[in-house]
């Protein structure tokens, strides 16, 4: 395998192992700017939504299991990432370059 | 330190867009200038692990919790502040879009927070301290270590000074208590999950492919092959 290769593999591997804990060992109180806004009675019903997003607060919807939701929102986040990060670079890159998996041999 | 939508008048989220539209085009220029299929692989992994431990909040003291935002951390390895811009586009647009954190209308804000001013400061900061004329500060892991916790670490709190400020100008928070609990909050959160996980995957990525790291001639002894 390349270096290349190799470099995702284990990257993908080390962001999903996360991606997968997250759900489990994530602390659930407010971060700072929620903390902040909770304080403050400028902020009080201040918040909206303009848009339903498929998966809100990383919760796959429809199914039973907290926990199994918020593996399966987290890590198809993770590896979604992955490929829309490693397609637009392809595109937005210099052209002319060599490929990303040369042929071995 | 995700804004919803809401906290913000529009007439302003648009203003934010605007400030942090030529950063992304540059960033993309960036992208086109500089890189090669050596560079892409860290960058896309990067784009994956960085929406990943953003899904692990850390618990800090007062109830309250935070995340790494992980601009500084791709700008020091790949040695652009541009880099970061563009991952953290990436990441923002997806956790906007898919999973509602953040809102829509301020995207444009987010982007400049913890894009922008998170990736020009921890790299500019990272690149500040490593000139110090202190040879502990220029040479060795353990220089590289210190450095890179630092500027993560002044990254997530001038971000969050400015987030404040924004709120402020928003009309949705004071000012004084604004500065003061959007500082301390971001001040511990970005010692224990920005500055230690920056200063942690920096030095793991070094040591694994120092070839990647753009200030490796800065830091590391040059290897003498025979």
């Amino acid at each position: 395998m390349n270096r290349n290769a190799r470099l995702i593999l284990v990257g993908l591997i080390l962001a999903v192992i996360i991606a997968s804990l997250a759900p489990f060992l994530a602390s659930s109180n407010p971060d700072g700017l929620e903390s902040a806004a909770e304080g403050f009675h400028e902020a009080e019903g201040k918040e909206a939504s303009y848009y339903e997003a498929p998966m809100p607060d990383y919760v796959f919807p429809g199914m039973g299991s907290e926990g199994a939701a918020g593996v399966v929102a987290i890590v198809s986040g993770t590896i979604l990432l992955l490929v829309l990060g490693l397609g637009v670079l392809v595109i937005v890159r210099k052209q002319g370059d060599g490929p990303i998996f040369p042929r071995e041999g | 330190m995700h804004i919803p939508d809401g906290f913000i008048p529009l007439w302003q989220c648009a203003i934010y867009f605007l400030i942090a539209a030529p950063f992304v085009y540059l960033s993309l220029r960036w992208a086109n200038k500089e890189l090669d299929e050596r560079k892409i692989p860290i960058l896309g992994v990067l784009a994956a692990s960085i929406f990943a431990i953003q899904a692990m909040n850390i618990p800090i003291p007062w109830g309250t919790s935070g995340h790494m935002v992980g601009a500084a951390m791709a700008a020091i390895i790949l040695g652009s502040p541009f880099a970061g811009i563009l991952l953290l586009t990436l990441v923002l647009v997806v956790q906007a879009f898919m999973f509602g954190d953040g809102g829509i209308t301020a995207l444009g804000a987010n982007i400049l927070n913890m894009g922008v001013i998170c990736s020009f400061v921890g790299f500019y900061g990272f690149k500040a301290l490593g000139s110090i004329p202190v040879k502990r500060l220029k040479e060795g892991y353990n220089a590289l270590s210190f450095n890179s916790f630092v500027a993560a670490w002044a990254s997530l709190f001038i971000a969050s000074i400015i987030c404040a400020v924004e709120l402020w100008l928003a009309g949705t928070f004071p000012l004084a208590e604004g500065l003061l609990f959007m500082g301390l909050y971001h001040f511990v959160i970005g010692v224990i999950a920005e500055g230690v996980i920056t200063s942690v995957a920096v030095v793991a990525v070094v040591r694994y492919r120092e070839d990647l790291f753009a200030f490796a001639s800065n830091y590391l002894p040059r290897r003498v092959t025979a």
